[in-house]
């Protein structure tokens, strides 16, 4: 309270004589940056550090011994060099574009019909759905990672007993990890279904909001159910579309976990995405410089992408006003 | 009691623990306090060898605590990397012996040549291991102990195929597929368990027919992985896989011992220690005790054996540690007779020395055996890196699953081995 107070009584103007010119410009201009200053420091404190800190590293030659010893050596760009000769770089780079599309896409289709679905069931199974919804949010990824490693298992996967008794053929010793495209396939299966929870809740949340008269006056002049949702509902629900695509794209893009521990710890290079070759080149094969250069491209990738979720935010919030 | 008997008494009690105490080698005089931080791996010690280490060590330092924290394999280097990083890694660390050289050339272990003479039996420790314990001519570890690979098999299914282990390669194809025809009515019966990326169990392949992983010349290295001879042997490997195995193409040798103790596989190449964990009441089976035999990987020559890799694990010390007397006298523990005793009656490894490998018996000794022709890999500090980029086993994966060639894999990954270890 005491800090609240304090900044009431600055801001109010003091007509006093011993208030001064000085106080009026300290009160008007720099009482902003006063109050945003605590949330700045530890926003530089826990992101901007360590941001600093890769683009440092990313032009260092930094192997172990320089870790040991602290003291990298200065090579420039050079790092970011080494991926333009690299071929494995670059089908990493194009593995991990096409990856987050199709992930993308896939997580806001379902997501979109499961939110659409929950508007229209009846309040009981409304209730059973999102409790559905919070219970795989709410499972931690590594656990949930490792049942679906069971369920994909080569000699005792419960998912070739299925297929081999279902009669699709015969997926005794089906090693879907073999080709990578059903490997990412599997892969994707289990991205999408975790990011689901998150995505439907909060369609269905903007779908609450569009206003019951408009769909009504709509449908009463004829408009088809498809059209309804195109002309009205999705332009309405734009913003939150905005967030959770450009949220969707961050994490696809990062995707690390699904890949690293459903592949024990030991991907072959088909399952490179972008943050496994970081990882691998950083923490397996102790070229720290080499990994924090692959990172700082994502970063760099991924800052195109959300730039232009900025910038419409930022159109809509002055369409607001 | 009369003042004289007491200053007696005393007396006595003082010369006697001084006595006691003339028997420590170094200056430690017990009254030291501190943490001794050991990081040993899973499965290396069994727990009673431990805790007599501990109590060992305790009864002369009992004001020292010694944490004792059990590593896993798989995400080891990753911990030791942060570790040694930071301003307090573990005083001990148990490394694997393929991954000295890497943490030596980084100055992360102390060199500790001069003691090496303090060290019990150093004058007997296994060659291959002192090998790996030492670069550029310097001592940075103590061997600690050694494995090596031979293949277990059912007896009891050999005696329904009415087959004897093989002595050659050939031979061990003709058994292979007698035991694959006497149980054709298994669809998961694998005659030889063979999981995609085991690499360590098909370097023996390669070897035994003059291949080899990568030469050395002055300090440049080559891959040789690509050679005549090494492709002749993953030739002949691939040739028993298609037929014989059933496992996993892409899948590692983690699980390969629960697969085992589930039935359906006649032999599978195996360090000693894994006949444990097959007969293991809960990860395995302990009605096969009596089933399991082994014997050496044949030779493509008949009635030789084929070059193993010499595994097994060293003892170092951190550079960084702050008690590096207490360090030395722990780790000489249990790299001593007394406890390398242990670890081969209870643990069932090769011991450091070669003064103690007689004491092997039944299995243990047929796998310390085979351990007389090994090999190992190159000792360069980039090896490390060879492994974590799983050259080698992208490579078996790629061959097995035809996804390439043999020609085409082995000198893709040759390329790499070379551009690694010269990196």
């Amino acid at each position: 309270m005491g800090v609240a107070g304090d900044a009431r009584a600055r801001v109010a103007p003091r007509p006093q004589a011993e208030a001064g010119p000085w106080r009026h410009v300290w009160g008007r201009r720099l009482l902003p940056y006063a109050l945003i200053a605590p949330a700045f420091i530890v926003i530089l404190g826990v992101l901007g550090y360590p941001l600093g800190m890769l683009l440092w590293l990313s032009t260092q030659h930094y192997g172990l011994r320089e870790l040991f010893q602290h003291q990298g050596e200065f090579v420039g760009l050079q790092n970011f060099q080494m991926f333009r000769v690299d071929p494995q770089f670059r089908y990493v780079l194009s593995v991990s574009l096409i990856f987050t599309v199709v992930n993308v896409g896939l997580s806001m289709l379902f997501a979109t019909g499961i939110a659409l679905l929950l508007e229209r069931v009846s309040r009981a199974v409304r209730i059973l759905l999102s409790a559905g919804l919070v219970l795989v949010w709410a499972t931690p990824s590594v656990p949930a990672i490792d049942l679906w490693q069971w369920m994909f298992d080569y000699e005792f996967g419960v998912v070739n007993w299925l297929l081999t008794h279902l009669g699709t053929g015969n997926y005794i010793h089906h090693n879907w990890f073999e080709n990578p495209i059903q490997g990412f396939a599997v892969i994707t299966v289990i991205v999408v279904w975790g990011a689901i929870p998150f995505l439907a809740l909060m369609i269905y949340a903007g779908l609450t909001q569009v206003p019951r008269e408009l769909v009504e006056a709509a449908e009463i002049d004829g408009a088809r159910p498809w059209q309804v949702f195109a002309r009205i509902t999705v332009p309405i629900l734009r913003p939150v579309f905005l967030v959770v695509i450009s949220l969707s794209t961050i994490w696809d893009f990062g995707v690390f976990n699904q890949v690293w521990v459903l592949l024990n710890q030991r991907p072959s290079q088909d399952y490179f995405l972008m943050s496994v070759y970081s990882f691998q080149e950083s923490f397996r094969v102790s070229q720290f410089g080499l990994g924090s250069a692959a990172a700082v491209i994502t970063i760099a990738i991924l800052v195109v992408v959300t730039f232009a979720y900025v910038r419409q935010t930022v159109r809509l919030t002055e369409e607001a006003v | 009691m009369n003042p004289r008997k007491l200053l007696f008494t005393v007396a006595a009690a003082v010369a006697l623990v001084a006595t006691a105490c003339g028997g420590s080698p170094t200056t430690s005089t017990g009254n030291e306090t501190g943490t001794l931080t050991v990081w040993l791996m899973n499965g290396s010690a069994p727990q009673s060898v431990v805790d007599g280490v501990n109590a060992d060590f305790k009864a002369k330092h009992p004001n020292v605590t010694v944490n004792v924290e059990i590593q896993q394999w798989s995400d080891v280097t990753t911990k030791l990397d942060t570790a040694f990083a930071g301003s307090a890694p573990p005083d001990i660390m148990e490394l694997g012996n393929t991954l000295v050289a890497k943490y030596a050339a980084a100055g992360a272990l102390q060199d500790i040549s001069s003691k090496k003479g303090s060290f019990e039996n150093s004058g007997t420790w296994l060659q291959s291991l002192t090998d790996s314990c030492t670069y550029q001519k310097k001592l940075y570890c103590v061997p600690y102990y050694a494995g090596s690979r031979a293949i277990i098999y059912r007896t009891d299914l050999f005696a329904a195929a009415g087959v004897q282990p093989p002595t050659s390669m050939d031979q061990l194809m003709s058994v292979g597929q007698t035991l694959m025809t006497k149980n054709g009515s298994d669809p998961n019966f694998s005659a030889l368990y063979f999981p995609g990326k085991y690499w360590y169990a098909a370097a023996p392949f390669v070897w035994d027919f003059g291949g080899d992983i990568a030469t050395q010349s002055g300090t440049k290295w080559t891959g040789a992985i690509n050679n005549s001879q090494s492709q002749q042997g993953l030739t002949e490997l691939q040739n028993l896989v298609s037929k014989l195995s059933r496992a996993d193409k892409t899948g590692d040798e983690a699980k390969q011992d629960q697969a085992f103790a589930q039935g359906h596989i006649a032999m599978i190449i195996a360090n000693g220690w894994e006949v444990g964990v097959i007969t293991d009441p809960k990860a395995g089976d302990p009605t096969l005790k009596d089933k399991l035999g082994a014997f050496p990987i044949p030779s493509h020559n008949a009635g030789q054996t084929a070059p193993v890799f010499l595994g097994g694990s060293d003892l170092g010390i951190s550079a960084k540690s702050q008690h590096q007397a207490l360090a030395e006298e722990w780790l000489g523990l249990l790299a001593g007779s007394k406890f390398q005793s242990q670890m081969v009656t209870v643990g069932g490894v090769i011991p450091n020395t070669t003064s103690l490998v007689s004491l092997s018996t039944g299995l243990p000794a047929i796998f310390a055996a085979a351990a007389k022709n090994s090999r190992f890999t190159p000792n360069s500090p980039n090896w490390a890196n060879v492994e974590s980029a799983n050259v080698l086993q992208d490579m078996l994966v790629s061959i097995f699953t035809g996804k390439s060639s043999i020609p085409a894999a082995t000198s893709a990954a040759s390329d790499k081995i070379t551009t690694i270890l010269n990196s």
